[in-house]
């Protein structure tokens, strides 16, 4: 029996270490791969199916493909709002919207695709909503201490994108177009080709939108006088999101080869040419024909790679380079048409990666090292103003990061994790994670874990060296977090499934870099806050097949987060120290439920935030509240199978009930609004199959 | 099957109905003859600017009068106030307009939209003058109307023109160029034409005339080694506006952000704020050794004086994201009153 239950968790151990397989696998359930039907069929539980050794105490939120592909308008920042419980804020439609992790701050989120740091050296943040979520192929949310394993930094999570070639065989080609209110079309097509040794995908998106929903503004009165000028009456006037129009482009190119040793080589491109309008705040009163407010980015990112599989090893290296050219035009109209330019900002960004990794199968054990370089080099200019340079500055950010993981029982599995960083010449104290787990239970593998963690964030190049008022005497910011927690999986072959999890989180970031106006007129970056963020995440998911050809998926995220400012106060009258952060919700959730039968799906997805307040001091007064909402979207989908095609047909109703509501404080969100998607997906060669 | 959809329709309808809490509730108000405004800035592209009033008599305190009295919020970026005509003129700088309310009751009574508005001066009930950031032009307003009846050209680089305080001195007007400039501008309000410019150092960041007649300006030196427009001393400087001439430079320590030059009522007396609250006669030769107030002014952001009394009352931005204080001291520097209002309290006017 011993040896049987030996060979079984060998079998696990070595099955959590061929993850391109695993990867490969879950993409054969793509609908665009084989799946003629929406219900996704239910396999049984085994011993096996234990966590593998990799997810040691992991806290992480997985989201597949049918979140990702829920259509091709769709935004990471969309995502992520209906399907977690981190905050998501969002200064509009198709605009900035950053993520917070356990009541952090947006730059607390490292953010890699494919291995490569995405987030901008500059800010430390992301704009979740330039990047499509239909591009990737995968998305994972490592909360808190997990996020170690993979990079520093991360003192309230990561985010790890991917995305990959199809392993459809032989060529395969998708098209996909939508058209959506405000004047939105979308575009997206895929041709790729496989076989045993090759992969090719090109991916090629096209977003296009006026953005010009209406609302009703409540920040604004309309007078009306009378003809001597006198106000005899007012109204909140039905206004136009103004200056939001936006056009993305997204080329994506994938290469993946198999060499007759197995061992296998890729390549990722992934390039952005972005245009969107700068929005207007719901209080200004300018007329937004007077102004050209623009931004614009040119972003190609790439990714080349080598990954060797064998019986107890793995070795990987990648190499990478980005190149990001982000614009911002500021000009105005003196009434006689002719624009003066009065800001033309330019960013360049270059960024080389390499990255080497190694595991190692022992026994019971499991050996990681990874060594991993990304070298900043950025321009920032403003080549309208007298300043024109704000800096030309590099960067060397080198982490080393070696971990054991030993499962010296069936049940029992511990992890230790210690990460080394340089940042240039700075060395980072050794960042240790210790995580472990335990199966309480095989039947509904009943799992307990826990994760402890220290972390350092570094300081961002604007906050070093923005002219004027970058500090290059700035500290890290030092975090000290755990987390605890059950999780479960109940599956009945071909029924149900059935999973879910807890988790009671803790951490402490001292030295939280805050910028803050000098007396001198400029801001200035200070290690300034001490911050206590706790809380719980539930999550909880259910998958049945009630009845045949039907399925029913139900899931749910939900977190309670107080992130607190334990700081010294400033003065006698500082009243923000015992309060909540600025823009922190403290409730956060998300439902998300689908009815499938055979070819039909129907959708509905509900987001909720608590109230966000807009002072340290935590003010209830009307301006020092944003209040909270719940917004949600439905949508139905039919495929329709042809024998020398597929077609599949989506229309999406967002947010389904109309609800006037703002994520920050006037900024306007869009009203119901509708999309429809028409896709083609031909049988080259298939139709026997 | 019936049953699933119709639990799953009432589920969505329960998570999904909810009214809007986006309107806001208005309030009648009815305040004395003698009071003060504070409007505070709020962050700059956040949209929570609000104004404030205090009561010295009883003193009390109403924040976000504005909005609270006229159901819709006061913009981005209060910059300054002007009281003319038994109106309140609110420069709301970011949101491009000027808002005209009775000082009274805080309600609107009309409003004047132009880009970037910074202060505004009123010659008479048909004519005035507003200065703005991101234009070279100085717009000549008609506040009967609340109307744009022309522009004063003052021939700056539109990118780094800016045009600030205005003070008037016979049939001319002062004005400062604070943002990237060193001068002063002289306009002729019969022609409304610039019709001289002095220099008198970096980034002069007010003007006033004292009981003399003399024409006052404060320089800020930049604030910063690397500024393009210079980094130097920063100075209260004495200007003879008959000859359109300096005549004295009180030069502070390099280094120094001095703000918030006034003048009290009687006009003999200059004030301002630099890490606490100075204070020097007009008729000085040379600056204070000390300053007047200096504990407890950590974030001192604002300062004006009551005309009645000369109590001092100074802002505090405390952390630049939490509601400010207003502390108010005695002519002679003892701490009378203190009291909270909004984000950034950044400049009074008495009514």
């Amino acid at each position: 029996m011993n040896r049987v239950l030996r060979l079984v968790v060998a079998a696990s151990i070595c099955l959590s270490l061929f993850p391109v397989r695993g990867q490969a696998q879950q993409e054969d359930s793509l609908w665009w791969n084989r799946s003629r039907s929406f219900v996704v069929p239910i396999g049984d539980v085994t011993v096996e199916g234990r966590r593998p050794m990799k997810e040691i105490g992991v806290q992480q939120t997985r989201l597949e493909e049918p979140v990702l592909r829920n259509h091709i308008a769709s935004s990471m920042a969309e995502v992520l709002t209906f399907g977690s419980s981190i905050f998501v804020k969002q200064h509009g439609r198709a605009t900035l919207s950053t993520v917070a992790f356990r009541g952090t701050s947006p730059s607390h989120t490292q953010v890699a695709w494919n291995g490569l740091k995405i987030q901008s050296p500059m800010l430390g943040t992301t704009d979740f909503s330039l990047i499509p979520s239909y591009l990737m192929d995968g998305a994972t949310l490592l909360h808190g201490s997990s996020s170690v394993s993979e990079t520093g930094g991360g003192l309230g999570g990561a985010i790890l994108l991917k995305s990959a070639p199809s392993t459809e065989s032989g060529f395969g080609l998708q098209y996909v177009q939508g058209i959506g209110s405000y004047s939105t079309y979308d575009e997206f097509l895929r041709l790729s080709y496989a076989n045993d040794r090759w992969q090719v995908q090109t991916r090629l998106l096209h977003s296009l939108s006026e953005n010009d929903f209406h609302y009703t503004n409540y920040k604004k009165s309309e007078l009306i006088y009378d003809s001597n000028h006198q106000v005899v009456g007012s109204y909140h006037p039905t206004e136009t999101n103004r200056n939001c129009d936006f056009r993305d482009l997204h080329l994506m190119q994938e290469v993946a080869h198999t060499l007759p040793n197995g061992d296998r080589l890729g390549l990722e491109a992934w390039y952005l040419d972005s245009r969107r309008g700068v929005p207007m705040l719901m209080v200004d009163y300018n007329d937004e024909r007077d102004f050209l407010n623009e931004q614009r980015e040119r972003t190609l990112r790439s990714v080349v790679s080598w990954q060797r599989l064998a019986t107890r090893y793995k070795a990987e290296a990648r190499a990478g380079y980005v190149y990001s050219w982000q614009a911002y035009d500021f000009s105005k109209d003196r009434g006689n048409g002719i624009f003066t330019e009065l800001i033309r900002s330019r960013n360049r960004m270059h960024t080389l990666y390499g990255q080497g990794h190694g595991e190692f199968y022992a026994e019971r054990w499991l050996f990681t090292a990874t060594l991993s370089l990304h070298h900043h080099l950025v321009e920032s200019r403003d080549e309208r103003s007298l300043q024109g340079e704000i800096y030309d500055r590099g960067r060397t950010e080198l982490s080393l990061a070696a971990s054991a993981r030993w499962s010296p029982t069936e049940r029992l599995g511990l992890a230790l994790i210690l990460r080394e960083e340089l940042y240039d010449r700075e060395l980072s104290p050794l960042i240790p994670a210790l995580s472990a787990d335990y199966l309480l239970s095989k039947r509904g593998r009943l799992t307990l874990k826990g994760s402890l963690s220290r972390n350092y964030r570094y300081p961002t190049l604007n906050d070093l060296y923005f002219e004027p008022g970058g500090n290059p005497e700035l500290n890290p910011e030092r975090g000290l977090s755990y987390d605890a927690g059950l999780s479960f999986h109940l599956q009945r072959q071909g029924r149900y499934s059935l999973s879910g999890s807890a988790t009671w989180f803790d951490s402490y970031i001292d030295d939280w870099i805050i910028w803050q106006a000098t007396p001198q007129g400029y801001w200035t970056p200070r290690n300034l806050k001490k911050v206590h963020a706790y809380g719980v995440e539930l999550h909880g998911e259910w998958l049945w097949h009630f009845a045949r050809d039907w399925q029913l998926q139900l899931v749910g995220n939900f977190a309670w987060t107080p992130s607190i400012n334990e700081s010294d106060p400033s003065g006698a009258y500082d009243q923000s120290v015992g309060k909540q952060l600025i823009y922190q919700p403290e409730y956060s959730a998300s439902v998300g439920a689908e009815i499938a039968w055979r070819t039909w799906r129907l959708g509905y997805k509900g987001n909720y935030y608590s109230e966000r307040y807009t002072t340290s001091s935590n003010s209830n007064s009307p301006l020092g509240v944003v209040a909270g909402y719940y917004v949600c979207e439905a949508s139905l989908e039919k495929l329709i199978p042809l024998s020398w095609a597929d077609f599949s047909a989506k229309l999406n109703a967002r947010n389904l009930f109309d609800r006037e509501y703002e994520s920050v404080l006037a900024r306007p969100m869009p009203g119901i609004h509708f999309e429809f998607f028409l896709g083609i997906r031909p049988k080259w060669g298939k139709k026997r199959e | 099957m019936r049953k699933l959809f119709a639990f799953a329709a009432a589920a969505a309808l329960l998570f999904g109905c909810s009214e809007s809490e986006n309107t806001y509730t208005t309030e009648s108000f009815q305040t004395d003859d003698h009071g003060l405004f504070i409007a505070n800035e709020g962050n700059y592209m956040a949209g929570n600017a609000s104004l404030s009033y205090y009561d010295p008599g009883t003193q009390s305190v109403e924040n976000e009068v504005f909005l609270r009295a006229n159901g819709h919020l006061l913009g981005d970026t209060a910059q300054s106030m002007t009281l003319f005509d038994g109106k309140l003129w609110i420069c709301s700088n970011n949101s491009g307009v000027i808002f005209a309310i009775d000082p009274t009751t805080f309600k609107e009574v009309g409003r004047i939209t132009l880009p970037g508005p910074r202060y505004v001066y009123f010659m008479s009930s048909t004519k005035g003058y507003v200065t703005q950031l991101w234009d070279n032009r100085i717009a000549i307003i008609n506040p009967s109307t609340y109307t744009i009846t022309g522009y004063i050209e003052t021939g700056m680089n539109a990118a780094e023109a800016s045009t600030e305080q205005l003070v008037k001195w016979g049939d001319y007007l002062f004005v400062n160029c604070w943002s990237y400039q060193k001068s002063i501008l002289k306009i002729d309000t019969r022609t409304d034409e610039v019709v001289g410019s002095l220099e008198v150092g970096i980034q002069p960041e007010s003007v006033m005339i004292d009981k003399n007649g003399k024409l006052w300006t404060m320089t800020d030196g930049g604030g910063w080694e690397g500024n393009p427009i210079g980094y130097e001393a920063p100075a209260i400087v004495r200007i003879d506006p008959e000859s359109f001439s300096v005549e004295q430079r009180f030069e502070l320590k390099k280094g120094d952000f001095p703000t918030e030059l006034q003048l009290n009522a009687t006009g003999d007396t200059l004030y301002w704020l630099n890490g606490g609250v100075w204070r020097m006669s007009v008729h000085a030769t040379e600056l204070p050794a000390e300053a007047l107030l200096s504990s407890g002014l950590s974030s001192s952001y604002s300062l004006t004086l009551n005309p009645k009394n000369e109590d001092i009352y100074v802002g505090d931005a405390i952390d630049y994201a939490q509601n400010g204080m207003i502390f108010r001291y005695s002519a002679t520097g003892d701490l009378l009153d203190s009291f909270g209002v909004g984000i950034c309290p950044g400049t009074f006017c008495w009514k």
